[in-house]
């Protein structure tokens, strides 16, 4: 990839929620690690339970996050839309995946590599200083949405009621 | 009883005579440079009779027309300038040889005056003015001690201007209080009644005879005339509420290329009260005069503090002045600013009309001048429907189209709900989800035996119904703006009248977002019209608690949908219902996203018995929601939304 890719790539990742409340730095040189990558639907990104293999941003479609349910099958929890990230568990210990990510549409990405990421976040503070609040704020934003999730508020009540 | 004597024309110096007693200073109207003004009197052959105005905005004549006193409209300045004057001395400060400071306050000194001729608008901005400078806690003792010492001999009109709209605010042209003596003119003299102790022992010493019924007949007809010539250019219903939603109508900006600040409207309105405090210094600076002078919001200066200006530009101070004028003024001192006298109009140099501005800015939102009829207003009264057709949306979920026995009920605007009755279980409110072909469709979930079993009932079957119930939605406040739907649940069946509306006349509203969520994929309601929203120029998005594999869409919280949306550049209204956690997480998101709390609209749910604020079951702190609501806008709620266990 020349030079100019390397500019598209970095622009591309500015131009997402996640990307853009990373400093002009941290930008960068995660722009010069990521692949930008096409991908169809029903494309297993990551599987639940195996190593985080990659940390992607994503810009164009759609990703369900998976988790199997003995006699259920496979539940959707949650799906992720551009701007938002995939595989953040890449850069936390253990360093592996909690669902399982699938395309449902033709999907781009930004993809890095996870060892390469984690060794550019060991070798260089100021990027991981900058990176790490951000993915917070991302993990942070699906908790509250999880928690929200489980109060099941459009559930029937199931107090009896006469009416 | 109302004692209405007769005054002949000649006696009205007799009755100026009986003012002037004991020193007092007859204040009246007459002609002044070409205009009418206020001034000391003390014979009737100095009031303006002969002479009428014609007023117009930025325009004044007087020209010589009739034989009456009164026929001519306010002088250019009102009372104001005897009860609350430009310039009123406050205190003396002074540093004598040794450095003693002393600061003296100036007593008050007021006048004796009687005010001859005083307009229903006048004496309403005089009690205006009692409210503001000596209502509250702090007093303006100057104020109040000069209007103590007046007397007022009001003047009913029989004449209306075209400037006047008093009838618009609710102060005249009828007298109805704050007056000594009212004089209503006929050709050959007046009606005189009293409104006080005093204007009763004067009426009593002119010893008069006691009008005729045709003679108060006349001066009840010549002041319905002038109410009615007036019409009704100002609605007051909802002005404060409608104004305040404008802080950013683009018209202020307009208003301020023709306004040029140059305070007129300000100094002859009766009810204009801002002041600054002058200094006039000796020389040697050893003695200081304080005074109280008039100041206008509309100088560039009056908002001004060390660090900056406030309010730089003159939309900024015409902005301040009208919503002080209609609305905030409500807030501090429980009444509107205005009084309808017109001068504003008349004495702006370039003509701007407060009614026309407000009729821009803040235009009555349609309907709100009527409520609708209710069909079967007291509980127990039902009107029979039928059930036309059951369609089952989802597993527990089906809309009823009911056609009812009374058209009425077809009147039901959007967000508005009505009570169902079937012999044999307790009423329960509903949202009406649409009304189409003649019937009211209801889209009810099976939550208990009342609602299972009218689900499950055949075509043909009647139940009865009362209502239209509650108010609506406010589409109006969505004109111009984007829009921006939010549902949860079966919250989406209230909302869908309001899409209906909105796609009826699709092109008075900006974009259009419909966000919606469900619990899981078959929870979804009116999944078939999703793509009819979506050709009619509605962007639908929608998300689902939990979904399968097969489940290609979203999965996630409704806030979700409005994560990466922005308004602040884009007024919006916005409208939500669902549970009220849910209707807490979108206000919140949406007040992110810039959607003011005034425009974001929330249909709240509580138990209902009657429907029409009688029971008492659907309190929320001071609202009955059945009566008040459902649908409310955020910041009427205040902090009442979301507080547990009201």
């Amino acid at each position: 990839m020349g030079m100019d890719d390397r500019g598209a790539v970095t622009t591309e990742l500015g131009a997402t929620w996640f990307g853009a409340g990373l400093s002009l730095h941290a930008r960068a040189r995660l722009g010069a690690a990521a692949t930008l990558q096409d991908v169809p639907p029903d494309t297993i990104l990551l599987r639940e339970g195996d190593d985080t293999g990659i940390f992607a941003v994503i810009t164009r479609g759609r990703v369900a996050l998976r988790m199997r349910v003995p006699e259920r099958g496979q539940m959707t929890i949650l799906t992720v839309e551009p701007g938002d990230v995939v595989g953040w568990s890449s850069v936390v210990p253990p360093h592996r995946s909690t669902s399982t990510a699938v395309t449902v549409e033709e999907t781009r990405l930004l993809v890095f590599e996870a060892r390469t990421l984690r060794g550019l976040l060991d070798s260089d503070l100021a990027l991981a200083a900058t990176l790490y609040p951000r993915l917070l704020e991302a993990i942070g934003r699906r908790l509250s949405a999880t928690r929200q999730q489980l109060l099941d508020l459009y559930a029937q009540q199931s107090d009896p009621v006469p009416w | 009883m109302v004692s209405e004597r007769f005054l002949a024309r000649a006696d009205l110096d007799r009755l100026i005579a009986i003012l002037a007693e004991g020193g007092r200073t007859v204040i009246g109207p007459v002609v002044r440079d070409g205009a009418l003004a206020y001034e000391p009197i003390t014979t009737a052959a100095e009031l303006p009779q002969g002479w009428t105005d014609e007023q117009a905005p930025g325009s004044y004549r007087l020209r010589r027309d009739g034989n009456r006193t009164f026929d001519v409209g306010p002088p250019a300045q009102g009372l104001k300038r005897y009860t609350f004057p430009a310039l009123a001395p406050l205190s003396v400060a002074q540093r004598g040889p040794d450095g003693v400071a002393t600061f003296t306050a100036v007593a008050p000194d007021p006048p004796r005056l009687a005010f001859l001729g005083v307009r229903a608008c006048e004496i309403a901005g005089l009690l205006i003015q009692d409210r503001v400078l000596a209502g509250g806690p702090f007093v303006d003792d100057d104020y109040r001690a000069r209007r103590a010492a007046a007397l007022v001999v009001a003047v009913q009109c029989a004449r209306a201007g075209s400037g006047c709209f008093c009838a618009s605010m609710g102060t005249g042209p009828e007298v109805s209080g704050g007056h000594d003596l009212v004089l209503t003119e006929l050709d050959d003299g007046y009606v005189v009644a009293a409104g006080s102790d005093e204007g009763t022992r004067i009426l009593s010493r002119l010893g008069l005879e006691a009008a005729t019924p045709s003679q108060t007949a006349a001066a009840a007809g010549g002041v319905a005339a002038a109410r009615a010539a007036q019409g009704r250019p100002v609605v007051i219903e909802g002005l404060r509420d409608r104004l305040m939603d404008q802080l950013d109508n683009p018209r202020w900006a307009e208003v301020a290329d023709r306004c040029l600040a140059c305070s007129n409207c300000t100094m002859v309105c009766p009810t204009c009260f801002c002041t600054s405090v002058g200094l006039d210094s000796d020389l040697d600076g050893a003695t200081t005069r304080t005074e109280r002078r008039w100041d206008s919001c509309f100088t560039g200066d009056f908002a001004r503090v060390a660090g900056g200006n406030f309010r730089p530009r003159r939309q900024d101070r015409y902005r301040q002045w009208l919503t002080h004028k209609f609305a905030t003024w409500v807030d501090q001192f429980g009444t509107s600013g205005c009084v309808g006298c017109g001068r504003c109009i008349t004495w702006c140099p370039v003509g701007i009309d407060v009614r026309e501005e407000l009729a821009a800015i803040a235009p009555p939102y349609r309907g709100a001048l009527t409520e609708l009829p209710i069909v079967a207003g007291s509980p127990g009264a039902y009107v029979t429907a039928t059930l036309r057709s059951v369609r089952h949306e989802t597993a527990d979920t089906s809309t009823l189209q009911l056609v009812p026995a009374d058209d009425g009920l077809l009147a039901a605007r959007p967000g508005q709900f009505v009570m169902v009755e079937q012999p044999g279980f307790p009423p329960f409110p509903i949202s009406v989800s649409r009304v189409a072909e003649g019937a009211l469709w209801l889209t009810i979930r099976a939550a208990g035996p009342a609602t299972a079993a009218v689900i499950a009932a055949s075509p043909g079957t009647q139940v009865g119904l009362r209502g239209p119930l509650g108010r609506g939605w406010p589409v109006e406040r969505a004109v111009g703006r984007d829009v921006v739907i939010v549902a949860g649940g079966i919250g989406l069946a209230p909302l869908r009248p309001l899409i209906d509306a909105v796609i009826r006349d699709r092109e008075r509203f900006g974009h259009v977002l419909l966000a919606y969520g469900a619990r899981t994929p078959a929870d979804r309601l009116y999944v078939d019209e999703m793509s009819a929203w979506a050709d009619a120029g509605i962007v639908v998005t929608d998300t689902v608690d939990r979904a399968g594999p097969e489940w290609l869409g979203r999965v996630g919280i409704v806030t979700q949908l409005l994560d990466q949306r922005d308004w602040r550049d884009r007024p919006a209204a916005a409208f939500v219902v669902g549970p009220e956690r849910m209707m807490e997480a979108t206000v919140a998101a949406l007040r992110a996203g810039g959607v003011p709390p005034e425009r974001t609209f929330i249909s709240l749910e509580r138990h209902m018995e009657c429907g029409i604020g009688l029971c008492g079951h659907c309190q929320m702190g001071p609202f009955f929601i059945c009566r008040d609501g459902p649908v409310f806008a955020l910041s009427a709620l205040g902090d009442l939304f979301g507080r547990e266990g009201l």
